[in-house]
């Protein structure tokens, strides 16, 4: 692939018609784009603090009930909890499609998949994933991954996902006490929701955001972490209705992580696990959040997570097929500036097997519709995007397990879904206004041999535009970046 | 005493020394057809193989229990419900087990890992990257292939071993030109223009038809089954399928006979048996497993519905089943045998279910049925279920 063009398509999101040319230094342009500080995004106004807020607070007060009103209300309340997801979808996508630095949104969204929470698994997710990627993401892409995966662990949208909101220390105080009432009674004999230790999170921070499933913990060692995070929970959801007397908008908790009910990140000592607790060999004394936080950043500095997360960026940059070397090299900038994402970010630019011609990924459906947009110079999307996406198989925030979606060819390139690219690449070229894009052009944002038959289609007159539109986005070379 | 249980008599008999000359257990049955049919969102097992005969059971369900006239009794306990009414012929004909108080091995009311576990086929809802169907396939190593037909990709068929999908189109459908010139594009990719041809084969194999003819809407039951069995009867083509339908989370107004969940399990019945006749020969060696996330409330809740329960039924259906039985070790609808007070107590892991079945169907090995549902639970009776 033309350098312009796996810098535009590989490392960014898709290039424009008649951008290519501009690009007359890739690698340059790629590093431009790391200046300008962290990717920022404002929240769109359906889904500012206080918005979220209050429709999980209605959410939770039509509370269970089965006559038809309570049914009613409860059903209004999940919408509206969707419609702030929709809202936050919107905004992400837009940005996407829209940016100057293409590369570093590329970047967010990996971040964002390396520490998925899903939509899909609990309502109450819906209305925090946008603001997940917005608060506990984007900060840190240009940062230190410590400091993300940190934010990620006390962001109320992972704390929801994946239950530690719920875990009690088995010794702490609220679990002597009887714990929280609201926990779903054991069933007897096989296995089920039981009061006391949730080791859901721990285990998916070992497994798939730090050392990697072959990264030499055990079940122990889930465990004791399990223990240590025991007491991060959300505050300001226990009691719903006092939001109306609360003081407007969001508090940072201070560092002991005390929350006044207001929404947010909250440490309950009461539920959590008293004792020293040992991970990976290292005696953690009791010491409340500072444990985990201390348990944490020590995970991000085992060689293990430098290489697991290695192999994840090269193969994202380089191919399904990570070359060796590339992922030493990565592994090492990693480790060796303690997780400084800018550096590694850099590093990936300077990937020379990131340059060669066999470098190429194919499109994940989000990456296809990206391109797609940007190839027709869309400026917004429209409502429908995320049916479509869910048609395609890739909803946004919506993994089916934490180990996220998958990059790789044999995930996404089946038979089925290339038809489905065809009939929606023709689709979508028929609503846009066809004058914004010429088909002549848009052929420069692939890479086409001279004799493809892709030229002479495109010189077709007698081919209805809006198919000669649809040929260059449904066609193989668009799949490719 | 037929080859068959001879060879799954020396598989389990402990008979370690004997060793069947050079024929691996996989070969032993002919072409074996697997589908398995997930009808997502909890349908109420009670309302469709309906136990008429538990002494509880007009009380328990009171506006919503059937009056034994109208339904197809299968023993003195057991009746298929009106909408049911098309597997009779299964019943008579020996190709239908109902399975009842069967859940998953995991008490939650949640469809997200409800269905994660079932699909999966382990006993929690987070551990599994791949689905048991796609572990099957990895066992059967290349003998067989795999094929989603829904909209998107179901987590049983997820993982390593690569599998097709297709889906009926809901994009609009595309001109013959287009995809001819697409085909001449793809045909510069060495990468992906065997799977764009296969699209477009499959694409001409199932054709408008099926939508047009069923008169139903694009993606409703029969004819999506049609074009289930179109591609499943092919000799060279995926015989392990996974489908899906949703439409069963009956809240409110779920209805009686005639009733809105009566007349879905009428369309789930009449898409089986268009199944079955469109399979044609190749229904001999074809085995359907019907299975939901779990049950619902025994009692009715206050928007004439019910809410999510625990245990439920399913269904095996196919000539490989011995003799049609209603299979369930029954623990009764009286109070006190209720699970947490509301729901049927469960007494069968869908997965020992699932072992017999597809032990019917391939006549796989143990440590091959190992693989696909690890740690799973066994039990004789439900392999006696099966020829």
């Amino acid at each position: 692939m033309a350098p312009a063009l796996r810098a535009l398509n590989g490392f960014g999101l898709g290039a424009r018609p008649g951008e290519r040319r501009r690009v007359s230094d890739p690698r340059a342009w790629l590093r431009a784009q790391l200046h300008g500080g962290p990717p920022l995004l404002r929240a769109p106004v359906e889904a500012t603090p206080d918005a979220i807020d209050e429709a999980i607070g209605v959410f939770r007060a039509a509370g269970q009930g089965t006559d038809q009103q309570r049914r009613e209300a409860r059903q209004q309340a999940r919408r509206r909890l969707v419609g702030i997801a929709a809202a936050e979808s919107r905004a992400a996508l837009t940005e996407r499609i829209t940016t100057a630095r293409p590369f570093i949104e590329r970047l967010v969204a990996f971040w964002s998949n390396h520490l998925c929470v899903s939509i899909g698994a609990k309502i109450l997710v819906a209305p925090l994933a946008g603001s997940y990627e917005r608060e506990a993401i984007r900060p840190h892409v240009l940062g230190r991954f410590a400091d993300m995966v940190l934010a990620s662990a006390k962001h109320p949208a992972m704390l929801v996902y994946l239950d530690n909101l719920q875990s009690i220390g088995p010794n702490s105080r609220g679990a002597r006490a009887g714990g929280r009432g609201r926990q779903p009674t054991p069933s007897p004999g096989s296995g089920g929701p039981r009061r006391g230790l949730n080791e859901n999170y721990a285990r998916e921070l070992l497994e798939w955001h730090t050392l990697g499933v072959n990264g030499g913990y055990t079940q122990q060692d889930v465990q004791e972490l399990a223990r240590m995070l025991t007491g991060w929970t959300v505050g300001g959801l226990a009691r719903p209705g006092r939001r109306a007397q609360a003081p407007r908008g969001r508090r940072q908790p201070g560092a002991a992580g005390r929350n006044d009910g207001e929404f947010g990140f909250a440490f309950e000592e009461r539920l959590h696990e008293p004792g020293t607790k040992t991970v990976l060999g290292v005696k953690y004394a009791e010491s409340g959040v500072a444990e985990g936080e201390r348990a944490i950043r020590d995970l991000c500095r085992q060689p293990s997570t430098a290489r697991f997360v290695a192999t994840k960026l090269v193969a994202h940059f380089t191919g399904d097929a990570p070359p060796a070397p590339a992922v030493d090299r990565i592994a090492k900038v990693f480790q060796a500036s303690d997780g400084d994402l800018h550096a590694v970010s850099a590093a990936l630019i300077d990937l020379p097997e990131a340059w060669i011609d066999s470098a190429r990924k194919f499109r994940t459906p989000q990456d296809w519709l990206v391109a797609m947009l940007r190839a027709f110079n869309a400026t917004e999307v429209s409502d429908t995007v995320t049916a479509v996406l869910r048609q395609l198989r890739h909803p946004l925030w919506s993994p089916s397990s934490p180990k996220g979606f998958s990059d790789a060819t044999t995930d996404w390139a089946d038979p089925d879904s290339l038809l489905n690219r065809a009939e929606l690449a023709r689709t979508v070229a028929r609503r846009l206004r066809v004058a914004r894009v010429n088909a002549r052009d848009l052929i420069d944002v692939i890479d086409v041999a001279a004799g493809d038959p892709l030229h002479t289609f495109l010189a077709d007159g007698s081919i209805p535009v809006d198919e000669r539109l649809a040929l260059v986005v449904a066609g193989p070379a668009f799949q490719w970046r | 005493m037929n080859r068959r249980s001879f060879v799954r008599q020396m598989c389990w008999g402990g008979l370690a020394t004997f060793a069947l000359p050079g024929i691996s257990f996989a070969q032993v049955k002919g072409n074996g057809r697997f589908v398995f049919v997930l009808l997502r969102g909890g349908f109420d097992g009670l309302a469709a193989v309906v136990p008429y005969g538990d002494g509880s059971y007009q009380s328990l369900r009171g506006g919503f229990a059937f009056e034994e006239s109208e339904l197809f009794p299968l023993n003195d306990l057991f009746g298929l419900a009106p909408g049911l009414s098309p597997m009779r012929e299964l019943w008579q004909a020996h190709e239908l087990v109902t399975l009842h108080s069967m859940a998953i091995p995991y008490r939650t009311r949640s469809h997200f890992d409800g269905q994660a576990i079932l699909e999966t086929g382990i006993d929690r809802p987070i551990g599994s990257s791949d689905g048991w169907l796609n572990r099957l396939l990895q066992v059967m190593a290349g003998r067989r292939s795999g094929i989603a037909i829904a909209a998107g990709m179901p987590r049983s068929l997820t993982g390593s071993f690569e599998v097709q999908t297709w889906s009926p189109t809901q994009l609009g459908a595309v001109d013959d030109a287009y995809l001819q010139r697409l085909g001449t594009l793809y045909r510069s990719d060495k990468a992906l223009y065997g799977r764009f041809e296969a699209a477009v084969q499959q694409q001409d194999l199932i054709g408008e038809e099926p939508m047009a003819r069923g008169g139903a809407r694009r993606g409703g039951i029969t004819p999506l089954m049609q074009a289930a069995a179109k591609i499943l009867r092919q000799d060279d083509g995926p015989n392990i399928a996974a489908v899906e339908f949703s439409g069963w989370d009956t809240h409110a107004n779920q209805g009686l006979a005639g009733g809105a969940l009566d007349r879905l399990l009428g369309q789930l019945a009449e898409g089986l048996m268009a199944f079955r006749t469109d399979m044609g020969p190749a229904w001999a060696n074809t085995t359907v497993v019907v299975m939901t996330e779990f049950g619902r409330t025994a009692r009715p809740n206050g928007t004439r519905g019910t809410d999510h329960g625990t245990a439920g039924a399913g269904f095996i259906i196919g000539p490989r089943v011995a003799r049609s039985a209603a299979f369930a070790d029954w623990p009764g609808l009286a109070d006190r045998s209720l699970f947490e007070g509301r729901d049927l107590t469960p007494t069968l892991d869908v997965r020992a279910a699932l072992k017999a079945a597809i032990a019917g169907t391939f006549d796989l090995s143990r440590p091959q049925l190992d693989r696909v549902f690890p740690n799973a639970p066994e039990i004789r009776g439900l392999y006696d279920l099966m020829g």
